[in-house]
């Protein structure tokens, strides 16, 4: 079956609305229509019938649509709670392929997925005023096990030892950032310690966006943010908390 | 409707989008209930959107869901170069265009019924005209191909500009104005019984 530029069978609807249409005057309809969308004048248009006939019908039909969208539920009228259930139905059966992170003492079997960690971490954070915790990612501290014998790992589990947290935040435009940062680091290592039983080398403090007052991004900031990214780290030592 | 041409999506009520980015940093590491914060924040738009685009309440809950569902599972390639609620809006748009493509058989025009005006002007309240006309639209609508009623419906509904509705459905803007063009001229006939 023939088909048109739009993927259509011949014959159907579509057969009958050619693909441009002049006007008994000589003008092009889709040029008056696209005219008549914007503000400039043309003195042809303005006296000739033919024209002005094309106008009216689609004057018509944007009136008609015009209605149509004062009909519309208003936005807030959309029942959105049982359509967000149905979704996170969904979502929460589905296993996202993670890393786990290996917690407790070497002869433990105890393990928890990167992003539950990061979880855990992201809500102690978020408690500090003006502070709002985006990207977090936990590995195990590279310089913690560099000289650990390798060992044979489960894929998508990292080598036991301490941690490695490298956190992005959001903080008010009148915070101190060190303090901040360091309150952050703070935050991380007592919820690993109490909440996770999981050992902490370093924490990297990210200044990811300032905000103002307003809980908006700073627009003069946010031009060269990357320049003025503060990225703090703080090597807690092998004899750090844990 | 002239004054709304061309002017950006309706954003009236949208949230702000430095949060949106945020949430979706969370939940592409995995984080649920922040995907949950940005379905909630999001649905009442896209449901307006696929109801404009499948004309069925019912169908665009089913598409919405669907949308957001494959969204969960890209998030991780989600490098946020666009907005989440842009990136929403087209796989949106996209999956209500496949559900259009789908739908068996497309309406000829033989079988829209024609308008007829008279019967409405024998005492008609002008309320009651006007919601004739609309349902009038709609069945009319129902006649475009998939392609045309979703170019035409980011346009004249959403009131999209023709650069941003090409780059949604991945088309010229010239094949854009091309489709629009020939929404509107079967619309207008369609719909010429209430001039």
């Amino acid at each position: 079956m023939a088909m048109n530029e739009d993927g259509t069978p011949d014959g159907t609807a579509f057969g009958g609305v050619p693909e441009e249409e002049t006007l008994p005057c000589g003008r092009e309809l889709a040029q008056v229509w696209e005219q008549a969308g914007t503000d400039e004048p043309d003195p042809h248009t303005a006296g000739c019938p033919h024209c002005a006939e094309a106008l009216r019908a689609l004057r018509t039909l944007e009136g008609v649509v015009a209605r149509a969208r004062v009909d519309e539920p208003e936005e807030r009228q959309w029942d959105t709670a049982a359509l967000a259930g149905r979704v996170m139905d969904v979502v929460r059966l589905e296993l996202r392929p993670g890393r786990t992170l290996a917690l407790g003492e070497d002869d433990e079997d105890a393990w928890i997925v990167e992003a539950a960690a990061a979880r855990t971490f992201r809500a102690a954070v978020d408690v500090l005023p003006g502070v709002r915790a985006g990207s977090c990612r936990v590995e195990t501290d590279p310089m913690s096990t560099a000289t650990a014998a390798p060992s044979a790992r489960p894929p998508g589990r990292l080598p036991r030892g301490p941690a490695r947290v490298r956190i992005e935040v959001q903080v008010g435009l009148s915070w101190n950032l060190r303090l901040v940062a360091d309150d952050v680091r703070a935050r991380i290592v007592e919820a690993a310690d109490s909440e996770l039983g999981l050992r902490i080398a370093a924490v990297d403090v990210v200044v990811a966006d300032l905000l103002d007052e307003t809980g908006r991004p700073d627009e003069a900031d946010e031009e060269d943010r990357l320049d003025e990214e503060l990225d703090e780290e703080d090597r807690l030592g092998e004899g750090g908390p844990r | 409707m002239p004054g709304d041409r061309g002017r950006a999506p309706e954003e009236t009520d949208a949230p702000l989008p430095h949060e949106d980015a945020l949430l979706a940093v969370r939940a592409a590491e995995g984080d649920e209930a922040a995907f949950e914060a940005l379905v909630h924040r999001h649905a009442p738009v896209l449901l307006r959107l696929a109801t404009r685009l499948l004309g069925s309440p019912t169908e665009a809950e089913d598409a919405v869901q669907e949308a957001f569902v494959s969204a969960w599972r890209k998030l991780p390639e989600f490098r946020g170069d666009a907005r989440f609620g842009t990136w929403m809006h087209r796989i949106v748009t996209n999956r209500c265009l496949n559900v259009l493509r789908s739908r068996q058989p497309v309406t000829a025009l033989d079988n829209v019924p024609e308008p007829q005006a008279p019967e409405h002007q024998v005492s008609p309240t002008r309320a009651a005209e006007a919601h004739a006309a609309v349902r009038d639209l709609s069945r009319a609508i129902e006649g475009l191909s998939p392609e045309q009623r979703v170019c035409w419906v980011l346009r004249e509904l959403d009131g999209e500009p023709y650069e941003s509705i090409a780059e949604t459905v991945g088309i010229s803007q010239e094949a854009v104005r091309g489709r629009v063009f020939r929404a509107r001229r079967y619309l207008t006939e369609a719909m010429a019984g209430w001039r």
